[in-house]
């Protein structure tokens, strides 16, 4: 049980939200925005986080919207982990979230939580910082719109008050070819020793790293690296992990030695799946 | 017979798939109040200081307790654990204070505001650090103060809690006789039970000081003595009670929780008390699987016949030594697998470290030593130039054998594994030690290990079963053994259905265990309880008969012997239109005249270990367990040499049951054993950090085997009857573990190449070991 007791909103409109938790912060209650609660529950369980509120987004329209508006997909905070996947709207975010917990998990976790939330992961991100895709906060001034690789530095750079509202995926990166490939330690179902997410955009594969190092990131000279194909694919992963060595993570689910191994592997099976694009 | 090698459900069973089972904390009990526990954050250190004062201001708080309110040593072998922590904290997870209060939100919240000052100390985390010379004691008054404890060695001013040796024929001569030699290190860090029941408690003491305790415990007869015991109360004055359990694995035989639930009672004036523990504390606080170095050398000779071996296992018993002493002797009787080695120099060192502390766990330690002695075999085989599955062959114990503590093996006593062997052989068709290659990184290749295990019981341990009747005549069976999935009950009511020939829908068996009720069975632990509770139900289900026939020899007017018993009557063999009900008999027969006949028929059936004896401290000569059961086991994998991922295919299981009860059943069991030791070798260990701060102390980082992952799991068996025993049928239902680990171990070292002393056997293992050029 959460042996805590908090206060729970449900506001029906983003101003509502935020003013809400501005007020909330005031009162010292160190409100939490809520999306899926996967996160909030466990970690409030644990006695890790004792947020005095809560404030669920779920009714909120604008965090709850998931359509192709002119030449964007707007995807809502609150949209969960399955309904990305379900929908094939955008196949390589759809991919990435079919390797995030179980199904279970799966239906109750939102965009925004795994953008927004402690577990350092954050694998939504990827395909995000791939394609251009373009976030909205909702804050006290009102609506603030950034680009996601701006606003992602190791991660969500966010206002006090400050609601991740929408992300905005231009519709050219919707159907461009992907990869995507997850190394656990072991498990089918785990956090990633590391994770790959490749973009194909329009002559060459952008690509970000999730587990890799301590944070989700994507490196243009990695990627000049990993498109020189007069390189074999193992000169390139070769090259790509002397780059990273001092920054991958490492941790019990494997050490950073055992990481950098891995990677070469991984980015070479990578490239050769690309030559079949 | 019949009976018995009858696929039958279990009789819990469709309790259990509606959800209506009930488990010990699904019961409420009006005006109950709830308990937490404040555990150590250090894995060693110094109490400096605790203050209570600001927990005790919470409104709702009703006690907030710590060590020194009851200075008790608790410990079922050696009395060397205080209930609450007191003056210094041996492990991180430790419990040092207890908070009462009228829920459970407000006893967090309390004990939130416990001040405890800490100082900390070095922390050991290995038997080689703690017997270094100049290691911190963790416990000085070992060896002092139970100097008496029989059977147990503590080395006073060292950390061993305890020592055995098995000293046999000429260990230099072996060594002369030994054309091919190996000498191999092994460390297997701690892991842990993890039951889907966690683990919990409650308690309560009437006005007349009655004390109830409610617990999901494998030992409630122990619970019942201990806390009698520490708190020197009268035993009649307790009873424990334990509703169906939800997986035990060893981890509920050790009294814990109970002692907690006691002392919060007793502090708010035998008010209800439950103690609610959570997974995370399960994990942390409540003991776990112990932890093994060991060094083991083997020596064979020209034909391949091992001729000596010098073995040292070093037990990390964790902080507390609970029952880890007798596994450090069950560890050097049955170190040497099931093979005759006649040379033979054995140590086995039960050691305290900063670890959590450990207790029984599924096999009571032989799916530790066994992973380190068949990697040893498997080395050996290699150097001998023999198949590893024909040397195990050649080495496999007979009847004539002695084993390590000398008891002479007959198709009784020890089956027959050479039966086992041939059987697998088939079964999984071996195909040797060369990997097979299937795709340009892959392989599939085998790997083989042998089981043995025999159970290391107080040599006077006592089961019992009682009969009554119903009025529709059939019969209660009503034991001591606790229910916990591994389907005793239904085992046992197997076992009377087959004595009184009678369908088992006619035999109800009693879930909960009351000690006041039930006939006491000493623990349900060690695979013993088909063994020494079927003695039981078959002496009660003769006592039954006897008096079945009494009353019906008087109400036919006819000798005992001329009656027959099958299908719930009693009837004359030569005349069997003359026959009686159970239902019109069993509770005293009234003649059609009106005449009452006998009296109300109740049955008993005690049961007493017997021929045990505690080991020779020299030699280790003696009898520690009353069989043994062998088997072999084989697993299949696919690996990738590449990124040394691997994919198990198959599991096979060749063991001696004795004879067949509940075949379905068994294959289940054993296959639930695999898959258990599957996960034990692949992936769960308990990581700590130098600290000796557990690292992985949740679900999320502790990781389990899940559904997906697993083999095909294949059992076949072998029948040797045990004379002894009911219907001949062996002790079985921990073993399909013990070998799992082992043969995982040595189908990975084929595959990868190398070498592995380690578990678990991760990809990134395997990968360390291949970059350092081992194998």
């Amino acid at each position: 049980m959460i042996p805590i007791h908090f206060e729970y909103y449900r506001p029906q409109t983003v101003r509502q939200a935020v003013e809400t938790y501005i007020r909330l912060l005031q009162e010292k209650k160190k409100p939490l925005y809520y999306g899926g609660g996967s996160e909030i529950i466990s970690m409030s369980r644990a006695g890790d986080i004792h947020p005095g509120a809560v404030i669920d987004i779920k009714e909120i329209p604008e965090c709850m919207v998931f359509e192709e508006q002119n030449e964007r997909l707007v995807i809502g905070a609150a949209v969960t982990l399955r309904q990305i996947r379900d929908s094939r709207m955008f196949p390589l975010l759809g991919t990435v979230s079919k390797h995030i917990a179980d199904h279970t998990n799966q239906c109750r976790i939102t965009l925004g939580g795994n953008l927004c939330g402690n577990i350092i992961y954050r694998e939504m991100s990827s395909p995000l910082l791939l394609s251009d895709a373009q976030v909205l906060f909702f804050g006290p001034d009102g609506v603030r719109r950034a680009l996601f690789t701006d606003a992602f530095q190791l991660r969500m750079l966010m206002n006090p008050g400050e609601l991740l509202m929408q992300i905005h995926i231009s519709k050219q990166y919707l159907k461009s070819p992907y990869r995507y490939i997850k190394k656990t330690a072991n498990e089918k179902i785990d956090y990633p020793l590391m994770s790959i997410a490749a973009l194909y955009d329009q002559k060459s594969w952008r690509v970000a790293f999730s587990g890799l190092c301590a944070s989700p990131f994507r490196s243009l000279k990695i990627e000049e690296i990993l498109n020189q194909r007069h390189l074999s694919p193992l000169q390139r992963a070769e090259m790509v992990s002397e780059l990273v060595p001092g920054q991958a993570l490492s941790d019990y689910r494997g050490s950073s030695q055992y990481r950098l191994f891995m990677l070469k592997n991984t980015l070479a099976d990578m490239m050769e799946e690309w030559e079949h694009v | 017979m019949s009976e018995l090698r009858r696929n039958v459900q279990r009789k819990e069973s469709w309790d259990k798939v509606t959800g209506n089972a009930k488990y010990c904390d699904d019961f409420s009990v009006s005006g109950m109040l709830t308990a937490r526990i404040l555990t150590s954050p250090h894995g060693h250190a110094i109490i400096k200081r605790i203050d209570t004062s600001s927990a005790w201001s919470i409104p709702g708080v009703k006690a907030v307790i710590t060590g020194k309110d009851f200075p008790v040593l608790c410990g079922v072998l050696l009395r060397d654990r205080p209930a609450l922590a007191i003056d210094r904290v041996r492990y991180c997870g430790e419990p040092v204070a207890l908070v009462v209060a009228l829920d459970e939100e407000t006893a967090l919240k309390a004990r939130d505001l416990i001040q405890v000052e800490y100082e900390p100390l070095p922390v050991i985390l290995d038997p080689a650090d703690a017997l270094k010379e100049g290691a911190p004691i963790l416990h000085p008054q070992v060896g002092v103060l139970f100097p008496d404890v029989k059977d147990i060695y503590p080395i006073h001013g060292t950390n061993i809690a305890s020592h055995y040796q098995i000293r046999r024929g000429e260990i230099q001569a072996g060594w002369k006789a030994c054309e091919y030699q190996v000498e191999e290190d092994y460390y297997l860090p701690p892991s842990d039970h993890l039951a889907m029941e966690v683990r919990t408690a409650r308690a309560q003491i009437s006005a007349d000081g009655k004390v109830k305790i409610t617990t999901t415990s494998q030992a409630p007869f122990s619970v019942k003595k201990q806390i009698a015991e520490y708190f020197k109360i009268p035993a009649g004055q307790i009873e424990v009670h334990v509703p169906l359990v939800g997986g035990g694995f060893g981890g509920k035989a050790s009294v814990m929780l109970e002692i907690l639930a006691y002392i919060a009672s007793r502090k708010v004036g035998g008010r209800p008390v439950r103690l609610v523990i959570t997974r995370e504390e399960d994990l942390q606080s409540a003991p776990c699987r112990l932890s093994l170095r060991s060094k083991i050398k083997l020596g064979a000779d020209c034909q391949g016949k091992i001729q000596a071996a010098e073995i040292t296992y070093w037990l990390d018993c964790g902080a507390y030594s609970d029952i880890a002493p007798n596994m450090a002797k069950s560890m050097a009787s049955n170190g040497t697998g099931p093979y005759y080695i006649p040379n033979l120099f054995c140590n086995s060192f039960c050691v305290y470290t900063n670890h959590t502390y450990a207790t029984s766990y599924r096999s009571f330690g032989h799916e530790s030593f066994t992973y380190c002695l068949e990697r040893a075999m498997d080395r050996l085989a290699d150097r001998s130039g023999i198949d590893p599955l024909e040397f195990r062959l050649i080495n496999a114990i007979r009847p004539g054998d002695l084993t390590p503590t000398q008891v002479q093996c007959t198709p009784s006593n020890t089956g027959n594994l050479v039966a086992c062997l041939q059987k697998v052989k088939d079964l999984a068709k071996w195909q040797g030690t060369a990997p097979i290659k299937i795709e340009p990184n892959k392989v599939r290749v085998q790997g083989v290990s042998c089981l043995w295990k025999s159970a290391s019981p107080p040599t006077n341990a006592v089961s019992g079963a009682m009969i009554t009747f119903n009025p529709d005549g059939s019969l209660n069976l009503n034991t001591g053994v606790v229910e916990m999935g591994s389907g005793n009950k239904t085992n046992l009511a197997q076992i009377l259905a087959a004595k009184m020939k009678l369908d088992i829908s006619q035999i109800h068996v009693v879930y909960d265990v009351d000690t006041r009720l039930n006939p006491e069975h000493w623990k349900t632990v060690a695979s013993l309880s088909g063994y020494m509770a079927g003695n039981a139900v078959c002496q009660a289900a003769d006592d039954v008969l006897e008096q079945i026939r009494t009353i019906a020899a008087q109400a036919f007017e006819c000798q005992k012997q001329e009656l027959e018993i099958a299908d719930g009557m009693v009837f004359i063999k030569n005349n069997p239109n003359c026959y009686l009900l159970f239902k019109d008999i069993v509770a005293g027969y009234k003649a059609p005249d009106g005449r009452s006949i006998g009296e109300p028929v109740l049955g008993r059936g005690g049961f007493m270990l017997k021929g045990l004896s505690i080991l020779d401290q020299e030699t280790g000569k003696g009898k520690p367990g009353p069989s043994w059961t062998v088997g072999v086991q084989i697993v299949e994998l696919e690996f990738d040499k590449r990124d040394f991922t691997y994919r198990l295919i198959e599991a096979y299981t060749v063991i001696d049951c004795g004879a067949l009860i509940n075949p379905q059943a068994i294959s289940e069991m054993i296959a639930g054993g695999m898959a258990m030791g599957i996960g034990l070798a692949s992936r769960e260990y308990l990581s700590y950090d130098f600290q000796g701060v557990l690292q992985s102390p949740t679900l999320r980082t502790y990781k389990l085997l899940h559904i997906g992952q697993e083999p095909d799991y294949r059992v076949g068996l072998v029948q040797t009857p045990q004379e002894d025993a009911p219907y001949g049928i062996r002790s079985l239902s921990e073993h399909g573990i013990i070998g799992i680990p082992a043969a995982l171990g040595n189908a990975l070292s084929r595959a990868a190449k190398v070498n592995c002393t380690q578990l678990p056997l991760t990809p990134e293992y395997l990968w360390s070991i291949s970059q350092k050029g081992q194998a």
